[in-house]
């Protein structure tokens, strides 16, 4: 064990971490398949199956609640983006506007739909590709920071809370 | 050690020396209701999950050659669940299942060894061509077994009734088919590596 800041619980070497708990932080970041696993096509499925492993195993160790909620929180704007993605999708399937002040169907070739639909993939990719590497990381042993997510994980899981060692003292009604 | 022991699982449903009347009366005309309704409602949603679980496992499996030990665990749970389950559908176990992938149950058992490691190689084959040289002999043989069950079971019901003992031998047979299946589903989930046996044997 390393002894990185006062305020923060002293961060685990990969040797310290058993493989189980190494398993358990990499199945966070495999959530982002829990949509094609369930067979049910809704960017939804995937955050409510990184919500639900992450409430399971939090109270395992802190590396999996690093692991866990950085993946958790890392969904969220992907998540977002799909599920505009789908509803858009949707709407021009389904509810064909001539109107011109129609947000959704502006120019004759949609190109604002084409321009949603391309940066959504890339932010995909880019998810995938680091939740992959996290994955990796996390088998290892080892912490892999995303970038914003990273640190708001690290604070989540190792702040020391002020309240954490109170004693709660019972007294009689005054 | 590469794969698990040929005797990796143990499953077994108490034979109980007198069965209730009254319990095996109400299974029969309300079970549907009281048992099958609640326990196949969360069944659902834990079935999903499971689905998911496997899914990543199946990864799992093929990069790192381990299951996830607590992947591992709460698909033993959810066997366990089942068999509990199945136990009371059949008439073979008195009482109420516990519902839960921890929960505990006085008339079955469930133990299934974990797997330190499993093969990449018999991960693909399951998976590409499972269905043909697994499934489709192991169900085409079950399929028989399970109606000659559905008749032993029939007149289990009546022998309950009026002596209120099940014939052993009955009672093994059936438990052979839960032992069965089980195995099947283990091997077609990953979670073992071992050929099922066409036997529903220990």
């Amino acid at each position: 064990m390393t002894e990185t800041n006062t305020s923060y619980h002293p961060v685990p070497q990969p040797d310290d971490i058993p493989t189980r708990e190494r398993e358990d932080a990499m199945g966070g970041y495999l959530m982002m398949f829990a949509a094609m696993a369930a067979g049910l096509p809704l960017p939804i499925i995937n955050l409510i199956a990184a919500l639900v492993y992450f409430y399971v195993n939090k109270a395992k160790s802190r590396f999996i609640k690093f692991h866990a909620y950085q993946s958790l929180i890392s969904q969220i704007p992907t998540t977002m983006l799909n599920a505009g993605l789908v509803f858009w999708t949707l709407r021009l399937f389904f509810y064909q506007s001539n109107t011109f002040d129609d947000v959704f169907s502006i120019g004759s070739e949609y190109e604002i739909y084409w321009g949603y639909l391309i940066m959504t993939f890339v932010a995909n990719l880019f998810y995938f590709i680091f939740s992959l590497i996290a994955a990796f990381r996390a088998r290892k042993g080892q912490f892999y920071y995303f970038l914003f997510f990273g640190k708001m994980a690290y604070h989540y899981a190792y702040h020391i809370n002020s309240n954490e060692n109170r004693v709660v003292e019972n007294k009689p009604p005054s | 050690m590469r794969s698990t022991k040929p005797n990796f699982m143990k499953l077994n449903v108490k034979y109980q020396e007198s069965y209730s009347r009254g319990e095996l009366i109400l299974r029969s005309i309300l079970g549907l209701f009281y048992i099958m309704l609640p326990h196949m409602f969360i069944l659902i949603f834990v079935q999903i999950w499971a689905s998911i679980v496997t899914f990543i496992a199946w990864w799992s499996i093929l990069f790192t050659g381990r299951y996830p030990e607590s992947f591992f665990e709460f698909m033993v749970g959810l066997n366990r669940w089942s068999l509990r389950l199945n136990a009371r559908i059949y008439n073979l176990s008195d009482g109420y299942p516990a519902f839960g992938i921890n929960a505990t149950d006085e008339y079955s058992s469930l133990e299934i060894e974990y797997p330190e490691s499993l093969s990449r190689g018999h991960l693909l084959l399951k998976t590409f061509f499972g269905a043909f040289y697994c499934a489709l002999p192991h169900v085409f043989v079950l399929y028989f077994r399970m109606i000659w069950g559905g008749i032993l079971s029939f007149l289990a019901f009546w022998a309950v009734l009026f002596t209120g003992e099940y014939p052993k031998s009955w009672h093994e047979f059936n438990v052979g088919t839960l032992r069965w299946s089980t195995r099947l589903n283990l091997y077609l989930t990953f979670m073992t590596d071992d050929y099922p046996p066409f036997s529903g044997k220990e």
